[in-house]
């Protein structure tokens, strides 16, 4: 008899008995796997993380599993999206609606039923709408439901759907809205396809894996990789150049290369006379100089033409010079080409050396290298480290433009939008929205605007809200699978905000250690178990995707989808307003819900297909079949076109900054936290790899994968008589929060830095047990940080400095 | 037949793909931890040498080797190579003396907290997959394309096209267990 393993072991009842719902056909290009008898396959986009790379749910042989979608613009996949079903069953995942018994904090619950969790929230919100005006409610969220949140927050009258932008990459948004026009980390990035040479400032590969798919035609063909990064993050392991640098000084490193490629002129100067403007002729004031300056009719950026040995409009300038000083409207102008060299010979390599720890020397080779092979340099997305990483990523995009790499083979691309529309608009006169309904104007401002004017979703600013009552109270937060505590800066502050607040909602899929400092806790569905038509991002090319629901929550689990969790929560609060929008009470049954979500898809489609004029059948069987659907495919050009900034060009000198009364140029600032000085006193980074998000950590997969002990150079060890494996003590310089770890000894970070992994470890909910209690071991970095804010973009400092002090072995 | 695992370590991204998929095809996504090895259930082990000057990592798993000492000290005939070159298990003749466990230089086999027996690279759903046509899930799930599994007598396989021109090594050669596992380390 021919046994098979699988007959021997005992099988795991949940995975086995669960039934994959929806089975589109299989797809045709796999003529593999129609060998494969009894073979499933479910597109759907991965959400273990917010990348959204394109996977297939596979049921073999009554085994679930997860397979890239190598079709998709943007295929995954990594060990989180592997680890999907240890998500989906995992033994703590949240199963009923909890009620807060004990006090904030104390994170003691009784399980109550939807019907009762719903009104009891929406009892007290209309209680603080009345009070204190729909503003006062915030709803703070990452990934998750994020194309729904302006439907939902502008049903309910509140401006204030704050995600998690802040703690993530508002540095690099602000560095490319300022010089591109750009805006978050998926509309401009790099084309590794064709990159010859990459330069990674902090950044590790991640996310989206669609970019290391396509990486590999250029590993093939060479490509040269260099992290720059006080620690080497696992990608930099492999075939690379790992340059460690002092943390909170890329800047300085950065624009120390731009010296090197200035004054060596190593840039294309065709390429940056043609698509930046840095022929601009600024005037002493910072200002650029304009026809009407010069009394001439026309209100155009001026040049200085070589042939026509005349000021003209940049528009029309024949041989516009790069590096010209003068007269001009009787004040001395010159232009923004000079001022960019002036201010980047404010670090020659060797005084950036002394800033940025990098020698001098290898500052030198590698500005040589990245010019020579118009090399690329990563755009950022993870960016709020030190609380000055907005310069350091304006260096970057204006090295990019140095070298001609924006809207180029290999260089940086701006991505293709794919037209989907957005939920709801909060025009000036009124809220429209994707279901045809009208609302009356949101008359309050957001609240983190009012304070970090450049950029948006800034939570630190919701903080300040809730405990100073200013610019008005806000009293109700409701959090929507996201984790403030291992995502936001200064806990204390966080802590005392969320004993004030009137109301502390969290949707969630697992306890997150806020759970603990919630008023209600309710169970959300995973990505698997629910529909969403989405953009896919990390792809040049404009695409849509249509992640299937491929399986119900396992027995026991009575999670809800999250867009009707908070739609009946509205509902609830604002029945009228709902009813303007199109969510009547029909939808409070669950099952009509779908009819709810159909209705917002088809409105999608439909808009889509007006937009690209693709007939709706079409867009759908893609969807249907593949999970995705391309409108426009991206292809290199010989630069960018007209870009949304003041004057069209990449603007190396920012006139959007002068707006803001920010420089113009880059510089490199100091970070906030108190600089290490004595033997036991190190930088503390916090930095990621495949393993880090809100959810995946807690997978076993995951929990396995992820180091939670503090990364110590040897060096440093064998100094302190520290070794691996040591329990240590750390102290926050700034804020003299005390926590404790095990010791890594690792030439994989800098002397004299720290590091640990971001969410990883330093848990502390109450609701986590066994086996997980791993994730309580280590440390969670964030605790160490106060409200050190960037003042426009309010980029944080998830970084901060440490005391240390061996307490075990 | 003889087939191979190809890993390229200067390729990988250390993103752990392999390793959680390893998990989720051949074992059901448990989350019980791996008795052998703690953490995962998993037939593929991540080794850090981060003391090295240059750190790396290294991914590994069995060697299916051609002269594979857990083959040879098994008492009952339950480990074997099959005539596809890959070292196999049956399980209905394995007493759980644990001889090829100690026996394997790599160590590369754990005991399943359930059946008491020993586990290894390739897992049944693995190995049914490979009867299909299809990929080691290792290979089909790695996004940086670090992986491969073929042939070594076919000329035409991708692990042979991948061998040529590469600069390769194979783990413990001396140990003579002649392994089939290549790693990749520059080309």
């Amino acid at each position: 008899m021919d046994l098979t393993r699988r007959d021997f072991l005992a099988l795991t009842a949940t995975a086995a008995a669960a039934s994959i719902l929806k089975l589109p056909p299989k797809p045709q290009q796999e003529p593999q796997s129609a060998q494969a008898g009894g073979e499933e396959r479910v597109p759907v986009m991965c959400n273990m993380c917010g990348a959204g790379c394109g996977v297939y749910l596979v049921k073999r042989n009554g085994i679930m599993y997860v397979e890239p979608n190598l079709e998709h613009p943007q295929p995954g996949l990594c060990a989180r999206a592997a680890a999907a079903i240890q998500l989906w069953n995992h033994p703590l995942r949240l199963r009923k609606p909890l009620k807060r018994v004990g006090d904030r904090g104390e994170g003691k619950f009784q399980e109550i039923d939807w019907e009762t969790a719903l009104n009891e929230i929406a009892a007290k919100l209309r209680e603080v709408v009345s009070k204190y005006g729909p503003e006062s409610v915030v709803f703070t969220y990452h990934d998750f439901y994020a194309w729904h949140m302006p439907f939902i927050a502008f049903t309910l009258g509140t401006p204030n759907h704050v995600q998690h932008a802040s703690c993530c990459h508002n540095a690099s948004t602000y560095a490319r809205m300022l010089i591109l026009g750009a805006g978050g980390p998926p509309t401009v990035d790099p084309d590794y396809e064709r990159a010859r040479y990459v330069i990674l400032v902090g950044r590790v590969f991640n996310a989206a894996m669609g970019m290391v798919h396509r990486l590999k035609k250029a590993r093939e063909a060479g490509v040269k990789l260099v992290y720059v990064d006080p620690r080497m993050g696992n990608a930099a392991m492999a075939e690379g150049e790992w340059v460690p640098i002092i943390p909170g000084t890329d800047a300085a490193f950065l624009l120390a290369m731009m010296h090197v490629i200035l004054t060596e002129k190593l840039y294309d100067e065709d390429y940056v006379k043609k698509f930046t403007n840095a022929c601009f002729l600024i005037k002493p004031d910072g200002t650029p100089l304009t026809e009407k300056d010069l009394g001439r009719e026309g209100a155009d950026y001026v040049v200085y033409d070589l042939d026509a040995k005349d000021f003209v409009s940049y528009k029309k300038a024949k041989n516009p010079a790069l590096e010209w000083e003068g007269e001009a409207a009787g004040v001395k102008v010159r232009t923004a080409f000079l001022l960019l060299k002036e201010r980047a010979a404010r670090y020659p390599p060797e005084e950036a050396e002394k800033i940025c720890g990098v020698p001098a020397e290898t500052i030198r080779r590698i500005a040589r290298e990245f010019a020579n092979a118009r090399g690329v340099i990563e755009d950022g997305w993870w960016t709020s480290k030190n609380a000055n990483d907005s310069d350091a990523f304006r260096a970057v995009l204006t090295l990019n433009a140095l070298v001609g790499s924006i809207e180029t083979a290999g260089g940086l691309y701006i991505k293709l939008g794919s037209k989907m529309p957005g939920s709801a608009t909060a025009a000036p006169d009124k809220v429209t929205t994707i279901t045809g309904g009208t609302l009356p104007p949101i008359t309050a401002k957001r609240i983190d605007t009012l304070k970090y004017p450049a950029v948006p979703h800034v939570f630190d600013a919701v903080l300040d809200a809730v405990l100073e009552g200013k610019p008005y109270p806000v009293k109700a937060l409701i959090i929507v699978g996201t984790e403030p505590f291992t995502r936001d800066a200064n806990t204390e502050k966080l802590k005392k905000a969320l004993k004030a607040l009137d109301l502390v909602v969290v949707i969630d899929v697992v306890p997150n250690d806020s759970a603990d400092w919630a008023d209600y806790v309710l169970p959300d569905n995973i990505f698997l178990e629910r529909e969403e038509l989405a953009d896919v991002k990390w792809t040049p090319h404009a695409a849509i995707q249509f992640s299937h629901k491929a399986l119900d929550p396992p027995p026991g689990v009575d999670a809800r989808n999250g867009f009707w969790i908070m739609m009946e929560i509205v509902r609830r609060t604002v029945p009228d307003r709902a009813k303007a929008v199109g969510y009547t009470e029909e939808y409070a049954d669950y099952h009509r819900f779908e009819k709810f979500e159909e209705f917002i898809k088809k409105k999608c489609l439909e808009s889509l297909s007006k937009s690209w004029n693709v007939p709706v059948e079409q867009i759908e069987r893609a969807l249907e079949e593949k999970g995705f659907f391309v409108f426009q495919y991206w292809t290199p050009k010989k630069g960018p076109g007209a870009r949304p900034t003041k004057s069209g060009l990449v603007e190396i000198y920012s006139l959007r900054a002068l707006d803001f009364k920010d420089d113009p140029l880059p510089k490199w600032k100091p970070p906030p936290y108190t600089k290490p000085t004595r033997p036991d006193e190190f930088y503390l980074v916090n930095g990621r790899d495949q393993f880090v998000t809100v959810h995946a950590i807690w997978t076993w997969s995951i929990a396995s994968l992820v180091d939670r002990r503090v990364w110590m150079n040897p060096k440093d060890a064998e100094r302190l008589g520290i070794r691996d494996g040591d329990l240590i003590e750390l102290e926050g310089l700034d804020n003299g929060f005390k926590a404790r770890a095990r010791v890594k000894v690792t030439n994989r970070v800098r002397e004299g830095v720290f590091f640990v992994y971001n969410r990883a470890g330093g848990r502390f909910s109450k609701l986590i047990t066994g086996q997980y209690e791993v994730l309580k071991e280590g440390i969670n970095p964030n605790m160490f940080t106060l409200s050190w804010l960037e003042p426009l973009n309010g980029s944080p400092s998830l970084n901060s400095t440490v005391r240390v002090r061996k307490v075990g072995a | 037949m003889r087939l191979a695992h190809l890993w390229n370590q200067a390729t990988c991204i250390g993103c752990g793909a392999c390793i959680a998929a390893c998990n989720a095809a051949n074992y059901k996504s448990t989350d019980r931890p791996n008795p052998t090895w703690r953490g995962l259930q998993t037939n593929i082990k991540r080794i850090v040498f981060d003391r090295e000057l240059k750190p790396h990592t290294l991914l590994v798993q069995c060697q299916h080797c051609e002269n594979a000492p857990c083959v040879a000290v098994c008492p009952t005939g339950a480990s074997y190579i099959d005539r596809d070159g890959l070292v196999k298990i049956k399980p209905e003749l394995c007493i759980g003396c644990k001889y090829c466990m100690t026996a394997c230089p790599y160590g590369m086999r754990w005991l399943d907290p359930v059946t008491g027996l020993p586990n290894k690279c390739m897992g049944e759903e693995c190995q049914d997959r490979i009867k299909h046509g299809l990929q080691p899930v290792c290979v089909t799930v790695c996004p940086a394309g670090a992986r491969a599994f073929g042939d070594l007598d076919d000329p035409n396989s991708e692990v042979n096209r991948r061998l040529r021109g590469a600069r390769v090594i194979r783990l413990l050669e001396h140990k003579g267990t002649r392994p089939k596992y290549f790693v990749v380390v520059g080309r």
